[in-house]
């Protein structure tokens, strides 16, 4: 169960405007699946269809924190059925190729990198890193949306961190600030 | 031994900076609005029939006067709605418009350019149907 | 030159899809698509079946321009446009506007129109995709000194309605079939269907 409650209802969901949820939240909805799939048209259709779905399911919601939550774990199944359907291919990890100078950590290229990385992941790992540093939310919040143990969310944060951070160090050499 | 052992923090922010949140394409809510209107337009259509057959009970009669009447309470927040909805419809009208008229400039173009060279070639020389002959 | 000075910017909803979309029939090469950066004025159109079907909804029935619009987009499934305008001439390359006629030498399709000017550069190539007797899709791709547009129309649309739109929107009454009678100006006629 998440932290803190989802019936903590700061706006009443009836006042609230469909096109102005959309606006809202279709940074977050867009960037979960173009970061999960890498592939902009396919991340498109997907956040669109995620806010059909919410479209249709608006009245059962209660509050803002619930549509967000909602939005949050329809977008993270639906990135791993399209995914399984689609039979999106990955770059393996071994494959990303090594630069040969030393990068800084803002620099694109390192994100870029970065970016490849985290795709190659497995699928659930993958979601988690990007729930975890593109929404930063807790563990705890992320088994919620995962509907995982906090424990499993935990354990392959750290597994994926460690994976993450022998890449980078190995085909990035120093980087630094 | 790399920076990034030394402060592990380097790489969750690097992490950060490279799966922060970008914005979504262009026309991203128009086109989201537009398929929910015509989904609308779908569910409507299959609902009308059974939500009149419930009326002819009096107790959903009356629930249904309540909820007009709740409905009515809450309808400048929705009429506000659609006074934005139509400003977005408005901005799709033009383009629709603007792009038909690029269509028919070009295709007058083209014909213009058809009839300057039908004006422009020569006429063609009758031929002699036969040859004088010597005497 | 950016488009932000582009005076058109109030109507342009640049719905940026990627450079391959997945309903219009026109794929633009990459090195069109990076026109924008340079054209002063740019103006991109990707409407799709849903989104024409929800902006005629705004359409008047008053305007009689709008009117007959409303009539003309009512069964097509996309309209798609880019046109851009350049300060100076050779903005663009042939080769690349060659690229995208290419797409249109197959049998399902007809140039009904292939116009090339040396006298002002200007070349205009309209091709139909004719089917039971109405137009599938129209492409206009019209290739002047400072300005470059393609145009795609998915149909269908009835011969007669594009024909009775002589005078709005500018656009002409077209013949569909071939003029056969007066060969076309500098055209490949093996591309004539």
């Amino acid at each position: 169960m998440p932290a803190r409650s989802l019936a903590d209802s700061t706006l009443d969901i009836a006042g609230v405007d469909f096109a102005d949820l959309v606006r809202r939240y279709q940074s977050m909805v867009f960037s979960i699946a173009q970061h999960f799939l890498t592939e902009t048209a396919a991340a498109e259709e997907l956040a669109q269809d995620v806010f059909l779905q919410l479209h249709a399911t608006l009245p059962t919601l209660k509050s803002e924190e619930h549509v967000k939550f909602w939005l949050r774990k329809v977008t993270a199944h639906r990135c791993i059925d399209f995914q399984r359907r689609r039979k999106l291919p990955q770059v393996s990890l071994d494959e990303a190729p090594e630069p040969m100078t030393p990068a800084q950590s803002s620099d694109p290229l390192v994100a870029r990198r970065l970016q490849q990385f985290v795709a190659s992941l497995p699928e659930k790992p993958r979601l988690i890193v990007i729930l975890r540093y593109q929404e930063d939310m807790l563990p705890e919040d992320i088994a919620a949306v995962l509907a995982m143990p906090v424990a499993t969310v935990k354990s392959h944060l750290q597994r994926s961190l460690a994976l993450l951070r022998d890449k980078v160090t190995r085909t990035m050499g120093q980087v630094t600030i | 031994m790399t920076e990034t052992n030394k402060n592990p923090n380097l790489l969750e922010d690097a992490l950060r900076n490279a799966v922060r949140r970008e914005d979504a394409p262009e026309g991203f809510v128009l086109k989201v609005l537009a398929r929910a209107e015509q989904q609308n337009s779908a569910a409507n259509d299959a609902q009308r029939t059974s939500w009149l057959s419930l009326f002819s009970q009096p107790a959903l009669r009356w629930s249904a006067v309540a909820a007009v009447t709740i409905a009515m309470a809450i309808g400048t927040i929705y009429y506000r709605n659609l006074q934005r909805q139509r400003a977005e419809g408005e901005a799709a009208k033009q383009q629709l418009m603007l792009a038909l008229r690029i269509a028919g400039s070009k295709l007058q173009l083209a014909k213009e350019k058809v009839n300057e060279i039908n004006t422009s070639r020569p006429e063609p020389q009758p031929q002699n149907s036969s040859p004088r002959s010597r005497s | 030159m950016s488009t932000k000075t582009c005076k058109l910017v109030p109507f342009i909803l640049l719905l940026a899809f990627p450079a391959i979309l997945r309903a219009q029939e026109l794929k633009l090469p990459p090195g069109v698509e990076k026109l924008a950066s340079k054209a002063k004025e740019t103006v991109e159109v990707n409407m799709d079946g849903p989104m024409l079907h929800w902006a005629s909804k705004f359409l008047s029935a008053e305007d009689p321009e709008e009117r007959k619009a409303a009539k003309l987009v009512a069964n097509l499934k996309g309209i798609y446009v880019r046109s851009y305008e350049f300060s100076d001439e050779g903005a663009y390359s042939a080769a690349d506007v060659e690229v995208v006629r290419a797409q249109f030498r197959s049998p399902e399709w007809s140039r009904v129109v292939g116009v090339r000017s040396e006298r002002d550069g200007d070349n205009v190539d309209v091709f139909f995709k004719l089917e039971n007797e109405k137009i599938a899709g129209i492409v206009i791709i019209s290739a002047e000194a400072k300005e470059l547009t393609f145009v795609n129309i998915i149909g269908p649309l009835e011969v007669d309605q594009l024909a009775d739109l002589g005078g709005e929107f500018g656009i002409p009454k077209l013949k569909t079939k071939p003029q056969s009678s007066k060969p076309m100006a500098k055209a490949d006629k093996g591309e004539q269907k």
